[in-house]
């Protein structure tokens, strides 16, 4: 790591004002994705912003919403007795990543904020554009087993890693952001981007704006949800392709749906479409299926993840098949 | 002797030794050594695979704060033993580890080409950054598959055609061609990382110019020890290496590395004591690994089960600079009674780093292959695998035409076929549910050399009833001082509590390196042989004592227990081993024994240790996830001195065995020559949800012909047999056949 | 955003051996104020200025004062911003228990609690840990009288080279205090963040259920 400063305000105007005016700060939460990449030469900040003095800790309720605050640890979200009343699926999907360890200081604003895998962007011996614009994807004629097969681009081609973002996406969370320009509401699935023309630009958060809270509008998903997660080994590893399903059941009827993939797009990948085709339907194996089909629409794989086409589906089918059958 | 294997210590589940050491932080390992004003070295890496380097700017480096020093071929203390090689042009057999700084050629990539000196840790790790290379790049060859045809008989096999790497052919070459009923496969499996959880590290303390201290991760004190001699020109009793606890190697602390070297030069040139630790991702290039590795076998069979024909042949990558080789054909040549057997060897040298044996060496890559062409030869014929496998047993070594020391392999298999609940396992596949996941049953059986080789131990009997050895041995993990004090405790008769065994030190006699599944029966003949002095040397003292009822006393009428001797006729009358040393105005008694194996035994008997493996699997037919829910590894490994700790290395191995099938394989980018799996996110190793629980069943029979105590080895097995065991277990539960490792879902979706 | 590039990449050569600053660096002197910085540097480092070596101006003051409780005592420290935890512990502070497997959060071998809670060391910047209360392997005996779950891991036989064995235990302990020890999957799930490469998962699986078990207080 290069030497930098360290500073540790204590009030959020403090916070933002030090990272917007300094190109060069960053916030530094939980530390566990930064640290990594200060280790790795990929990031340099010259200044960390410690924001854990800062009053956003709290999960509460507020008007029809759960408040989680951008630094509630992702652990103690998970286990969290409104969350897991309200929003059973956030806390499947949290408790799928990582590990214990790791969990008990990822805060939710970090995970949301996290960086790719990427084994490109974390090598600074081999191109990539999202580290060094301009070098060239290595990716896309390279090793591409976990990477993108929705909304990827010419220039990058890698996944958004988070598992709690899938949960997030498709439970229409909201980010309550604070900048030096003042406050500002993100619908979640506008937080994050697609690579486009510009990967390096991770997410839709400018310098100096801090992620103070997120809203999860309460919902009927309560009962029938399940996070599937598949990877390489059963636990401790990224999704080779996730979902976050949750059905609204009437008897065996489908009211509504929600449904977002993860390890298939640059951003926590929601299935609108899929979701409006579940709705008014038998809740059965035929209808998941179809579903997944309308979901895979647009899918393009590369060379090494052409299984994502088939394993996609089956999770999606897999995870409803859960969700129904959930009590 | 007679009643030997039924007496009190030797078989009994006795705790570590050095259990407290473990639990408590206080053991230390090679880089948790306080030394005075220690500097901190990192090392810089080569960021091509083939070429040179052009020109190397360190001046930033050298500025930075607390840098001491920043070492490279133009500027590095020349190694005195670093000469030019005899023949410069043949590639150097194995065991010329790679010099380190002594030109600008690079081999591979992430090879050492800088290391950097400073006062913290921090500061090191910074600088190695501000060393910037310019290359010339070469040409590289990396990829396996498109160099195949590059591959070639080892040199060793060229020079020797008697040398076992030479192609075998028994019977009738390729018979099985021919054969009406047949299989013939290819299988792969991909460059693999012993990753032991302790970074390779070492302290490098030059306490007089001629006087080198390591604190050094090896399994090989004594080896290192030598080779550092060597290479400084230094007598070799200058050279001291400190190894007391290992945090496992598996295979990769066989050799000596560049990084240990880079440490020595730079804490001779900076005079301070250097700590060197490699990075998680130096540890995929700079220590070894299993190699990538292509196998065909071709195998017939008659419809009643009996195997006609085996031909197998593999080949395994090396590096450009030394040639690695291991025993990937073993297995096959003795394993079944088939008349016809044709084996081939080859090595493909890439512009990689050198590979090392890593668990289960060569035979574990081996077995993969042979164990599943077994099971699919097996399924052709309609035959069940297990009865197939008896069906071809063989009473004697077909290879070498000798009789086994012992062999219990047919009840290793009985029992583990009756734990695992093998009945249960259906002929076609995908027959068997739990819900929705498929069930599958699947077995592999694997075989490693019974190996032996040559000890000392020093004991020393103290007066107050004590007893403390010592021999040049390491303990990876596998509880070697716990078995050598159980040993010592059978042997002679001493309460475990009161010995000690003393390892990891080249001031220690010497041992030869942990590795190869032979450090008990190795050492553990030498603990045996001295305590068969100790007892002498104790009887005489009695004997010739004339006032007393044990005048004339032989070794054969007198009982040695608990730390005292008596006369077996009247056992009233006796004497603790403290007092007889007291009466004889002793302090201590000290016995130093060597051990070395029976060469002429060895002419007449064939020697190996046998495991099999069962695995029940569950994978899901939707998502291709797979989950291993059961595991019964059994062995014949000869005498089993610990129960606890043997069990543990049984289950050891096949958790490897599992990240060997279902986890574990490098991915290299070619265009870059570079990995691009490179740590422990990216690199699967099992984590605790991937194991189940697994049994380990021994038959424990002593092999007196081996040895002694009558052990065979033990960590070698627990691995070999456990991948086929568990791709077998998945074709018989989905009746996919995947034949490239490691077994992925999306492997699974794809076919 | 920061450029996600080691920034002296931007950087012209450097001529005529002159030393090389990064543009950073200069930034950060400036705002740091030389002035002030060399009014509390010790004769040592500005002989360094002199020689221009700013760099090594930097190093005197770029230390941030903490307070650590570990293992019950309390230290107060000067340490860079850029040590973690782990590397306080194990380099300067010779607490050599708690064990470095890959630095990146991927192992689980340098876990410690931290206010009670189980974290990675290696990912936790030690200047972040200011005021925390730290217990490591080697504060988790009483004394002399090892604590259950030590003594579960020998009677099981929870290990074999041991270098994970600080993790896992330091983790086990934990997993049982925050109530995830109810069943062997469970377990298995909640000590996943422990990497034992010799594979002694079984048995330490075992030793956290004789510990849950007996109810023993951990
Ligand atoms: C080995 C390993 C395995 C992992 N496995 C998984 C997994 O399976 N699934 C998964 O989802 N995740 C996984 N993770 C990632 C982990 O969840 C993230 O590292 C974590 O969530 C980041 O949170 P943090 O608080 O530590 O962020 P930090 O590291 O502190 O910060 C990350 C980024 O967020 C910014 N930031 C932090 N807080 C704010 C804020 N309030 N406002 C604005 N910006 C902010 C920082 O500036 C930085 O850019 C894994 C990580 C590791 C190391
Ligand atoms: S996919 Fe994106 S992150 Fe990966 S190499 Fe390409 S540009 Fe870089
Ligand atoms: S050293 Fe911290 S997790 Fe591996
Ligand atoms: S005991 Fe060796 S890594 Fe766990």
């Amino acid at each position: 790591m290069i030497p930098f400063q360290y500073v540790k305000p204590s009030k959020p105007k403090a916070a933002i004002d030090t990272v917007a005016k300094d190109q060069t700060a960053m916030f530094i939460a939980g530390g566990t994705n930064l640290v990594d990449l200060m280790k790795r030469d990929v990031l340099n900040p010259e200044k960390l912003v410690d924001i854990n003095k800062l009053p956003l800790r709290k999960i509460e309720r507020e008007n029809g919403t759960v408040r989680i605050g951008a630094l509630a640890l992702n652990g103690a979200v998970a286990e969290d007795k409104l969350v897991l009343e309200k929003h059973p699926l956030l806390s499947q999907a949290l408790n799928a990543g990582a590990s214990a360890q790791l969990r008990n200081m990822a805060t939710v604003g970090g995970n949301m904020m996290q960086r790719v895998r990427c084994p490109y962007y974390y090598d600074t011996a081999m191109p990539c554009n999202k580290r060094e614009p301009g070098t060239g994807c290595s990716a896309i004629e390279g090793y591409n087993r976990m990477h993108a097969i929705f909304g990827h681009s010419d220039k990058c081609i890698a996944v958004n890693p988070s598992d709690m973002n899938v949960a997030l996406v498709a439970l229409d969370a909201v980010v309550l952001v604070s900048g030096p320009k003042g406050d500002r509401k993100i619908p979640f699935g506008e937080f994050h981007r697609l690579p486009g023309d510009t990967p390096h630009i991770h997410t839709n958060l400018q310098q100096g704006e801090l992620i103070m809270a997120v809203d999860v509008p309460e919902n009927p998903y309560t009962k029938n949800v399940h996070y599937l997660k598949v990877r390489d080994r059963n636990s401790y590893a990224f999704a080779l392709v996730s979902v976050a399903a949750a059905l609204d059941l009437d008897g065996s009827n489908i009211k509504s749906a929600r449904l977002a993939m993860g390890g298939v797009a640059h951003k926590p990948w929601r299935l609108q479409e899929a979701e409006q085709f579940l709705a008014g339907k038998p809740a059965n194996e035929a209808t998941f299926r179809q579903a997944a089909e309308v979901a895979m629409r647009g899918a393009k794989a590369f060379e090494h993840n052409q299984f994502k086409l088939k394993l996609g589906p089956n999770t999606i089918v897999q995870a409803l098949k859960n969700a129904a059958g959930a009590v | 002797m007679k009643d030997y294997f039924f007496q009190d210590t030797v078989g009994k589940p006795m705790d570590r030794v050095d259990g407290r050491q473990k639990v408590t932080g206080a053991a230390k390992y090679s880089a948790e050594y306080e030394l005075p004003n220690m500097a901190h070295a990192v090392l810089v890496g080569s960021t091509i695979a083939r070429g040179s380097i052009k020109s190397i700017d360190t001046k930033r480096a050298e500025n930075a704060p607390g840098v001491l020093a920043v070492l490279h071929y133009q500027n590095s203390i020349k190694v005195p033993g670093y000469v030019q090689e005899a023949h410069p042009t043949e590639p150097k057999p194995a065991g010329k580890p790679l010099q380190v700084f002594i030109d600008n050629q690079i081999h591979f990539n992430d090879q050492p080409i800088a290391v950097v000196v400073a006062d913290t840790l921090e500061r090191a790790m910074y600088a190695a950054k501000l060393v910037k290379v310019q290359y010339n790049v070469e040409k590289h060859a990396t990829d396996f598959h498109q160099n195949v045809s590059k591959a070639v008989l080892p040199t060793v096999a060229k020079r020797n055609p008697k040398h076992g790497l030479n192609d075998y052919v028994r019977g009738k070459e390729d018979a099985y061609k021919t054969e009406p009923l047949k299989i013939e496969s290819e299988y792969v499996i991909p460059t693999e990382f012993h990753n032991p959880m302790e970074l390779q590290s070492i302290i490098a303390h030059w306490e007089a110019d001629n006087k080198l201290t390591v604190y050094d991760k090896t399994q090989a004190v004594i080896g290192t020890q030598n080779a550092f001699a060597k290479d400084w020109g230094i007598p070799v009793q200058n050279v001291k290496v400190i190894a007391t606890y290992v945090g496992g190697a598996f295979g990769n602390g066989l050799h000596t590395w560049p990084h240990e070297t880079a440490a020595i030069i730079a804490a001779k040139k900076v005079n301070r004591p250097v700590k060197l630790m490699l990075t998680r991702e130096q540890m995929f290039t700079m220590v070894g690994y299993r190699p990538h590795a292509w196998q065909k076998v071709g195998m017939s069979a008659t419809k009643d089960g009996k195997i006609t024909a085996i031909t197998h042949e593999a080949i395994g990558q090396t590096s450009s600079y030394e040639e690695f080789t291991e025993s990937t054909l073993q297995q096959t040549r003795m394993m079944y009674t088939s008349p016809n057997v044709t084996t081939r060897y080859r090595i493909l040298p890439l512009n990689v780093s050198t590979p090392i044996w890593m668990r289960g060496p060569g035979e574990a890559t081996g077995a993969f292959a042979l164990e599943c062409a077994l099971d699919e030869m097996a399924y052709v014929i309609g035959m069940d695998p297990l009865e197939f496998r008896l069906i071809n047993h063989t009473d004697k070594d077909p290879e070498k035409n000798l009789p086994w020391s012992t062999k219990y392999l047919k009840e290793a298999m009985q029992m583990g076929a009756e734990k695992i609940g093998w009945r249960k396992r259906q002929l076609q596949p995908g027959m068997v549910k739990n819900g929705e996941w498929l069930v599958g049953y699947g077995m592999g059986v694997g075989t490693f050399g019974a190996n032996r080789g040559r000890a000392k131990v020093k004991a020393t009997l103290h007066k107050d009833g004590t007893l403390v050895m010592q021999s040049a041995t390491t303990d990876i993990g596998p509880g070697t001082g716990t078995a050598m004090v159980q040993i010592a405790a059978q042997n002679l008769g001493l309460p475990p509590e009161k010995i000690v065994f003393e390892l990891g030190s080249s001031l220690y006699p010497p041992s030869p390196s942990q590795g190869g599944s032979a450090t008990v029966a190795t050492v553990g003949s030498a603990v045996h042989a001295v305590c068969q002095v100790l007892k002498k040397r104790l009887t005489s003292m009695v004997a010739g004592n004339s006032d007393t009822s044990f005048k004339g006393a032989t070794v054969e009428n007198l009982t040695f227990k608990d730390g005292y001797v008596s006369l077996t006729a009247s056992p009233s009358a006796r004497l603790s081993f403290g007092d007889i040393l007291k009466q004889q105005n002793l302090p201590e008694l000290e016995v130093t024994e060597e051990s070395s194996p029976d060469a002429s035994l060895r002419q007449k008997y064939s020697m190996y240790s046998y495991s099999v493996h069962f695995a029940e699997v569950q994978v899901h037919p939707l998502t291709g996830q797979i989950r291993v829910t059961n595991m019964v590894s059994c062995a014949d490994a000869g005498t089993i001195i610990n129960a606890k700790t043997a069990g543990n290395q049984m289950i050891g191995g096949a958790v490897g065995g599992i990240g060997m099938a279902l986890t574990e394989g490098a991915i290299m980018d070619h265009r870059f020559g570079r990995y691009v799996t490179k740590d422990l996110a990216e690199y699967h190793v099992p984590v605790h949800a991937d194991a189940p629980n697994i049994s380990s069943l021994f038959v424990n029979k002593p092999d007196l012909i081996n040895n002694p105590n009558g052990t065979k080895g033990i960590g070698e097995i627990a691995i070999i047999g456990v991948a086929p065991a568990i791709a077998n277990a998945i074709f018989n539960a989905t009746g996919k056949r995947i034949r490239e490792l490691p077994i992925t879902p999306d492997k699974l979706m794809m076919v | 955003m920061p450029q996600d590039k080691f920034p002296d990449q931007h950087l012209p050569e450097g001529e005529g051996g002159q030393a090389q600053h990064s543009d950073a660096r200069r930034t950060f002197l400036k705002q740091s104020s030389l002035l002030t910085a060399l009014a509390l540097a010790p004769p040592a480092a500005l002989k360094a200025a002199e020689l221009k070596f700013e760099e090594k101006v930097a190093a005197v003051f770029e230390q941030v004062k903490v307070t650590l409780g570990i293992n019950g005592k309390k230290q107060k420290l000067s340490i860079e911003p850029r040590t973690t935890l782990l590397d306080l512990l194990r380099e300067q502070l010779h607490l050599t228990g708690t064990k470095k497997g890959c630095d990146y959060g991927q192992c689980g071998a340098c876990t410690v609690h931290v206010d009670g809670q189980r974290v990675l060391s290696c990912l936790t910047l030690a200047a972040m840990a200011d005021g925390k209360e730290i217990t490591t392997i080697e504060g988790l005996a009483n004394g002399d009288k090892l604590h259950p779950m030590q003594e579960a891991f020998i009677k099981h036989d929870g290990f074999q080279c041991g270098y994970c064995t600080p993790g896992q235990i330091m983790s086990a302990v934990a997993c049982i205090k925050e109530g995830h020890a109810d069943s062997d999957d469970e377990i298995r799930e909640y000590m996943s963040g422990n990497i034992c490469r010799c594979g002694a998962y079984p048995n330490i699986v075992n030793a956290i259920k004789e510990v849950k078990n007996g109810g023993h207080k951990v």
